[in-house]
């Protein structure tokens, strides 16, 4: 089953960020996720960012980037990522989705917008440049498992359906040539995820 | 006049006997909701905290007619209930499309569990019936058409399973000590640790208990 890249961005929204409201509401929100406020004009407070893009669309608000969406704390991620052989740690799961929504929405409020998108995109690449050697290094030694520690959803996705189902069939392509081994011919039922093409053989 | 959204859900607490926020109801639903867009068959069914999210939804929505439309909480708590609507019809409908591939090997497994452990909501279980039904109705008559030595469907052809075997992203929550994982590239077995908050590739069938048991996330 595939996930479509608007459905992460949807989990995104769910992350806290600051925001510092224009209005005042002196009585705490609860939502079902949980309650926020007081809003009082000018003091910042932390909502879901789902919360925040609203209240940016309605000019209600003003948003704070979030730490890590700075010049120079990029810039020095993206130094650790180019002498680490593996995935970093990145401070947010969702930062190229972050990223992209609040200038989206909210460009003003964050400063030196355009080179934070630039620093955000050469992050990106680097990582699904590694992370495309590791798969194909994956294939090549025909392992089972592997470790993906720091990657995040949206990197994780970017590699999805492709290279689970071509796990998938070379497997069942395996399994096949096992079963002709030994002289087996059992009767195989054909097996299949929904939505990709049924993958059977038939001798 | 304020209505307070707490007081409901304290109310919906006491009900269900059990220390749960609708927050921890939330996120329980949502895991559910990637668990099943992920793993290659179907799970068991989590109505009970699918139902304790709609109740919440249904009092929010009676509340907020009560409310004025200027009130600027109005808007979040809408856009917060189509929220989780949408969670909540994605995950069904997911289901829903497994269930109708899968009909037969669903059906088939399902009548080996005992009703305390289905994996199907009645209502789940009803429509898996009502297709099954229908589609032997239809190859029926179709079949009745065909020349003799055709009109007959085997049964075991026509059963498509969830392949198991297929691999899958996940995170781990808990410390798990052994995890065995099939080579079948090499016909032995491989045994792993999976630290906290670790993340894995590996066939889904090394996994599926503790997918069950919410100590694996699929992502």
């Amino acid at each position: 089953m595939n996930i479509y890249p608007a459905e992460i961005e949807f989990m995104a929204e769910n992350e806290i960020i600051q925001i510092v409201p224009t209005f005042n509401h002196a009585s705490h929100v609860h939502l079902i996720c949980g309650s926020y406020g007081p809003f009082r004009a000018g003091l910042p407070l932390n909502v879901p960012i789902w919360v925040a893009m609203n209240l940016r669309q309605k000019k209600t608000c003003r948003i704070l980037a979030p730490d890590w969406m700075a010049l120079d704390k990029l810039q020095e991620r993206l130094e650790e990522e180019k002498a680490s052989k593996f995935f970093t740690q990145l401070p947010s799961n969702y930062y190229l989705e972050i990223t992209q929504m609040l200038l989206t929405v909210a460009s003003e409020d964050i400063p030196q917008g355009n080179e934070i998108k630039t620093a955000v995109k050469d992050l990106w690449d680097l990582r699904i440049a590694k992370l495309r050697s590791s798969v194909d290094l994956f294939i090549k030694e025909g392992r089972v498992q592997a470790s993906l520690n720091h990657l995040t959803p949206m990197e994780i996705n970017s590699v999805r359906p492709v290279f689970p189902d071509t796990l998938d069939a070379l497997m069942t392509l395996h399994e096949q040539i096992n079963s002709n081994d030994d002289r087996d011919d059992g009767s195989q039922s054909s097996s299949a995820t929904p939505g990709s093409a049924s993958f059977s053989l038939s001798m | 006049m304020d209505i307070d959204i707490l007081d409901l859900i304290d109310d919906e607490d006491d009900d269900n006997q059990e220390e749960m926020t609708a927050q921890k109801v939330l996120q329980i639903v949502e895991r559910a909701w990637l668990n099943e867009k992920f793993s290659p068959e179907i799970l068991p069914h989590q109505t009970d905290y699918v139902d304790c999210l709609l109740e919440q939804i249904k009092g929010m929505e009676d509340n907020l007619a009560k409310l004025s439309k200027t009130d600027p909480k109005v808007d979040l708590h809408k856009l917060e209930m189509e929220r989780i609507k949408f969670v909540i019809t994605s995950y069904l409908r997911t289901r829903l499309k497994k269930i109708e591939y899968f009909c037969v090997s669903v059906l088939e497994e399902e009548s080996n569990r005992l009703e305390a452990d289905a994996y199907l909501s009645p209502a789940e279980l009803k429509f898996a019936k009502e297709f099954a039904q229908n589609a032997d109705n239809h190859f029926d008559t179709i079949l009745r058409h065909m020349p003799q030595l055709y009109n007959k469907l085997d049964m075991n052809k026509k059963v498509i399973k969830p392949n198991l075997n297929s691999f899958v992203f996940l995170k781990c929550y808990k410390h798990i000590d052994s995890v065995i994982i099939q080579n079948t590239l090499e016909s032995q077995e491989e045994e792993i640790v999976l630290e906290d908050g670790s993340q894995h590739l590996m066939p889904y069938s090394s996994v599926a208990e503790f997918v069950k048991k919410g100590a694996v996330q699929l992502i």
